[in-house]
């Protein structure tokens, strides 16, 4: 319990020093989120001459600490519970504002997964800081040690700089897939400091019934991605962009209103609030290319944009553009690469004869 | 005794009728239609499938201007107990800092309660960091990415959709809980209810009512400001025109670039 008071800032903002990151963590293995994190935290922390610092809490977390070595942390701080296995924001919220506490960090990024998502705030209130949701560019400034966050505004083309000048540790989060993983580094050199931890007491009556496992689509490494907008009019406007797909090899995609209607799950939603992608050929089809849907898909090589209307913003972000109904041009560019896949195949069998 | 549950409801723009004060960098909400944020018509469903079930008493729980009165008298019209609106100039440009604070000392000023629902995010700015923080505020245990709620004994079980799987957790209460959108279909108000609330009216507090300087709240109370504004550098694209007749040709060119397989390659 934090008491209901303002976001009193510290006195000696010098005592804050070093990037936090979240390790998150299952069986042994940092999340893709968390190493995007490391690996920013690791940028920002040279720049600004500091050490990044990993945070771990887990049951074993030997694997966990050498594999964030491997990628740079300069120290690891790690809480094995002793008496709980699993996720609990309310034991997690307390283990990590007790390092924040001890350790003064300057900064902290947290991967905006479900897990991220559910700790980062109850955090900030705990240590009386402020957090940026969502980023989707992060710069140090050293001259004032300040992390320099960007998240998409409200309207369709631009991004705010959000800044959390007076109070530590200046927090974010990044959806998982923001950036590229990061490299592993020549000669790991990190200490690890390990304590083990009873939560019981916070925990007494939070208890995990059933787990059922499902494995979720992930885009973020998807080759060819064929997405539909509100613009396909109704769930069975996603019939045509799966047979694209299909014929391409691809996965679908979706835009965020689309899915918030039921017409296609979430595990599809590109963009700010879903997954950031880069595959070699983005489809777009009946998206009208607002901001948060692009943060999602501009660093795609190839962008197709199919949609009515020739001034949409989408069309300057893509490099073909088709100014047509999207089920009829979708349908017509899947039965095109049938006739081109056969094509090719009497090619390759003429050769064969010859 | 009924169990009594707190909806915590943010007022949203349509999302189509934004404006941005080019000057102020600041969103002009007053142009655009309010609507009750979509996540949250979910969350007072939910509140509403107990209510059903085993009796609860319900209040809606807003921060906004006072325009955001409609949209809690839809809620009630929907049938939610109560409406409280907490309005003041004071608490305006809040970060989710100050506004979790405001609204975790709004459900103090409530009395006693067993649960408190809220959406997992809004439209409008989305960070979805406002319900674990009024959790932390108030000390209780949380539940987030729901997909259904339910009471057992003294106890709040729910279904969290998460990355890797279905969770079912069971949480003492008082807890609270967030609620994914489209996990249920939001009933539509009664005419009759709707009569009622409105001749019931809602209740507005201010800083003063829930003892808050106004120093703590609103963009005086907000660890984060936002800064400056940028268009985010771009790669140019060519946008080549293709009419539907061309799609033979793009389909070609993605060919040569090694974008479509054909049983030859695989071979
Ligand atoms: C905090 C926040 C987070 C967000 N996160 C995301 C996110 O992660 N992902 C996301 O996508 N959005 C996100 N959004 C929503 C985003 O702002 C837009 O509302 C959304 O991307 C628009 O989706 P759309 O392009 O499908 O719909 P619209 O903007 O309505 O566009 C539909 C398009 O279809 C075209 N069209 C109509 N009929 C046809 C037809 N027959 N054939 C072809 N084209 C047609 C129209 O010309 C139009 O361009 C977020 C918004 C906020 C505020
Ligand atoms: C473009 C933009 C970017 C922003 N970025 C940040 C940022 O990075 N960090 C930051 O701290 N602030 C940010 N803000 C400020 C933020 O919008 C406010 O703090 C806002 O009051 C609550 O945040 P939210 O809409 O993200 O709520 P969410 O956390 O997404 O809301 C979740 C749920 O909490 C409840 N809830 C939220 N607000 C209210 C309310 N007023 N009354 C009743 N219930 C409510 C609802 O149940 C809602 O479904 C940003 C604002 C804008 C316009």
């Amino acid at each position: 319990m934090t008491d209901l008071v303002g976001c009193i800032a510290p006195e000696k903002l010098e005592e804050y020093r070093n990037v936090f990151v979240y390790l998150e963590n299952r069986n042994g293995k940092i999340s893709r989120g968390a190493l995007e994190m490391l690996g920013k935290g690791k940028e920002i922390s040279v720049k600004l001459n500091e050490k990044v610092v990993g945070i771990a809490i887990g049951q074993d977390l030997k694997a966990v600490a050498d594999e964030a070595a491997s990628f740079g942390c300069d120290l690891i701080l790690g809480a094995e519970l002793s008496d709980f296995n699993g996720f609990s924001s309310v034991a997690y919220t307390n283990i990590i504002s007790d390092f924040i506490f001890e350790q003064k960090p300057n900064i902290f990024l947290i991967s905006g997964s479900r897990e991220g998502r559910d700790l980062v705030s109850r955090i900030a209130v705990k240590c009386k800081t402020g957090v940026a949701a969502d980023c989707i560019e992060l710069d140090g400034d050293p001259t004032n040690r300040l992390l320099i966050a960007w998240r998409p505004s409200f309207g369709d083309k631009t991004i705010d700089q959000i800044l959390c000048r007076k109070h530590r540790p200046q927090m974010i989060t990044s959806r998982p897939g923001s950036y590229k993983l990061p490299e592993k580094v020549e000669k790991p050199d990190c200490e690890t400091r390990i304590k083990k931890v009873k939560v019981g007491k916070l925990v007494a009556k939070h208890k995990i019934l059933e787990f059922k496992p499902k494995t979720r689509l992930d885009l973020t490494s998807s080759k060819i991605i064929v997405s539909g907008g509100l613009g396909i009019g109704g769930p069975k406007g996603f019939e045509p962009i799966r047979k694209l797909a299909k014929e391409l090899e691809g996965e679908v995609g979706a835009s965020r209103p689309v899915v918030d209607l039921g017409w296609i799950p979430y595990e599809h939603q590109v963009g700010q609030t879903g997954q950031t992608v880069r595959p070699k050929l983005y489809i777009a089809a009946g998206i009208s290319g607002k901001i948060q849907h692009i943060v999602g898909m501009k660093a795609s090589e190839t962008i197709i944009a199919i949609n009515t209307d020739p001034d949409a913003p989408i069309v300057k972000y893509s490099d073909y553009f088709i100014n047509a109904d999207a089920g009829k041009a979708v349908a017509k560019l899947a039965d095109e690469i049938r006739k081109y896949k056969k094509a090719h195949l009497v090619e390759a069998d003429s050769e064969q004869t010859a | 005794m009924a169990i009594k549950i707190i909806v915590m409801m943010k007022q949203v723009p349509d999302a189509e009728e934004i404006f941005i004060d080019p000057v102020k960098f600041t969103l002009n909400r007053a142009q655009a239609r309010g609507i009750i944020n979509p996540s949250d018509e979910n969350a007072l469903e939910c509140a509403l499938k107990i209510k059903d079930q085993t009796g609860a008493e319900i209040t809606v729980l807003s921060m906004g201007p006072p325009a955001a009165e409609s949209a809690i008298i839809e809620c009630m019209g929907r049938g939610a107990d109560r409406g409280v609106l907490v309005t003041d100039r004071v608490f305006a440009a809040a970060d989710t800092y100050a506004t979790s604070l405001t609204l975790a000392a709004s459900v103090k000023n409530l009395g006693e309660f067993d649960l408190i629902i809220a959406g997992e995010s809004t439209t409008d700015s989305g960070t979805g960091h406002v319900g674990p923080g009024v959790a932390e505020f108030l000390g209780i245990d949380q539940a987030t990415y729901c997909t259904s709620l339910h009471i057992e004994n003294d106890a709040l079980v729910a279904e969290r959709d998460l990355e890797d799987g279905t969770e079912v957790v069971s949480i003492g209460l008082p807890a609270l809980a967030t609620v994914l959108i489209s996990s249920n279909i939001p009933r539509r108000a009664k005419l009759r209810l709707k009569i009622d609330a409105l001749r019931k009216g809602i209740e507005k507090w201010d800083h003063d009512t829930l003892k808050l300087p106004p120093e703590w709240v609103g963009i005086k109370g907000s660890p984060t400001v936002v800064g400056a504004l940028k268009i985010p550098e771009e790669r140019k694209r060519a946008a080549k025109r293709i009419t539907v007749d061309q799609l033979g040709e793009l389909v070609k060119e993605l060919g040569g670039m090694g974008l479509i397989k054909t049983e030859e390659e695989e071979a």
